[in-house]
């Protein structure tokens, strides 16, 4: 495999944990455009622990998944009052308020005779654990693709216990939920560090695979994207968000079929979507269906 | 030998081993110039380790736009080697002007990515300067 189709399918990956990030929101009836603050507080918070203090990754990798819960649960405490579109534009606040702060970030140690450490808006390189141990491109793209699948089979797991009954209940209708007995806050706050957490691990790889960050990199696109992916693959299922995004970045982007107009014609799918399918390609009519064909045929 | 040689002689290897790492990463500068089309330049990339050039190593040349990391990116092309050493030349073929940050995959003798940032318009291509979070509030 060639680099690029490499790099390609690590995108896939990579951008699968921020879009499932978004979608585990999105089930619980938040729509969070902040996605991307989370997914730049685990690429700091690993890339300084590995870089900078010595850590090695799958250490980091779990503080940074700490850091990003913390900081999402931070976030929805006071945010998660607000409702809908109100909701949505205090979660796109909170995640510029923390990329202006990785703006202002300037921290750097002397490792082995160079200076390595966030630097502000000159970004943070040197992130080069993967390269330092030797590890190769296909080698951390098959640790990334473990990563995912064992991120999927937790999601699969919980839509089918009581737990996702409960978060799709929550979803639907809180005030029916909470009529219910369920705690809609706690439900909510949970779901939000999970989040959170999923948002920050993918950050943390992102960091190691490109070995360089800035704060421009964790800006409203990569939210609005998150947040498409999942409303295109569709919110019946976990695979539905990565299914937006083989559609977007395997298709449109890897393809090259559209060559700069890709972002046009992105855009334009997910109007057209929203407008024929508002729950995605896999919404919840789609993925029943296909469960009890399933169990027909067994 | 005693034990003071020993420890000397370890204090040593250790110095001597920190000086190496001291060096340990390649640097890169590169100069690009407008190819003739729309949003394709020819770049000279330079790459040295420790002062001095970097040899038997494989280079390709791909772009990230700084926004949009993941999603927006340019195919990479295969840099070759000049008679000069060190150096290489690969053409970029571009989406549009503006701040790019191009990955200078390196693989072979030296395995690692190097990322610089920038700005492409129609005379070539600078370094990108981003003013300090203070001084664009100035």
């Amino acid at each position: 495999m060639d680099d690029y189709a490499l790099g390609v399918l690590t995108n896939i990956a990579l951008f699968s944990f921020i879009a499932l990030s978004a979608y585990l929101l999105l089930i619980a009836g938040e729509m969070s455009f902040g996605q991307q603050a989370l997914f730049g507080v685990g690429a700091y918070a690993a890339g300084m622990l590995t870089a900078m203090f010595d850590w090695p990754l799958p250490l980091a990798l779990v503080a940074a998944m700490l850091a990003g819960a913390a900081a999402q649960w931070l976030i929805a405490l006071p945010t998660l009052r607000l409702r809908g579109l109100v909701f949505a534009m205090a979660t796109l606040a909170a995640a510029e308020m923390l990329r202006i702060g990785f703006e202002l970030l300037q921290w750097q140690r002397t490792v082995e005779g160079e200076p390595v450490g966030p630097d502000g808006t000159q970004g943070f390189r040197g992130i080069r654990w993967v390269f330092e141990s030797g590890v190769e491109p296909a080698m951390f793209l098959a640790l990334i693709a473990l990563l995912l699948a064992a991120t999927v089979v937790l999601f699969v797991w919980v839509e089918r216990s009581k737990l996702g009954a409960t978060l799709r209940a929550v979803g639907a209708d809180d005030e029916l939920a909470a009529s219910l007995g369920i705690d809609v806050l706690r439900v909510k706050l949970g779901v939000a560090a999970a989040a959170g957490a999923l948002a920050a691990l993918g950050g943390a790889l992102y960091a190691h695979h490109n070995t360089y960050i800035e704060p421009r990199n964790f800006d409203i696109m990569l939210g609005v994207h998150s947040l498409a992916y999942a409303l295109i693959g569709g919110l019946g299922t976990a695979f539905g968000p990565i299914l937006g995004v083989l559609l977007d970045i395997g298709l449109l982007e890897g393809s090259r079929v559209f060559s700069g107009y890709r972002m046009i014609v992105f855009g334009g799918l997910v109007a057209l979507l929203l407008i024929v399918r508002p729950r995605g390609l896999l919404d919840e009519r789609v993925v029943h269906a296909l469960r009890r064909r399933t169990l027909k045929s067994s | 030998m005693n034990n003071g040689s020993k420890l000397a002689i370890a204090l040593v290897a250790l110095l001597a081993s920190s000086m190496a790492h001291a060096q340990r990463t390649p640097q890169a500068s590169l100069d690009c110039k407008p190819g003739g089309a729309k949003f394709v330049y020819d770049c000279n990339v330079r790459l040295t380790r420790a002062g001095s050039p970097l040899a038997n190593v494989e280079v390709s040349v791909g772009a990230d736009m700084p926004s949009m990391p993941m999603a927006h990116n340019v195919k990479p092309a295969k840099a070759k080697p000049t008679e000069v050493p060190g150096e290489f030349q690969a053409r970029l073929e571009l989406e549009m002007h503006g701040e790019w940050a191009l990955k200078l995959r390196v693989s072979g003798a030296v395995n690692d990515l190097l990322v610089l940032r920038y700005e492409f318009d129609e005379k070539g291509a600078r370094p990108a300067q981003r003013p300090t979070r203070g001084a664009a509030i100035r």
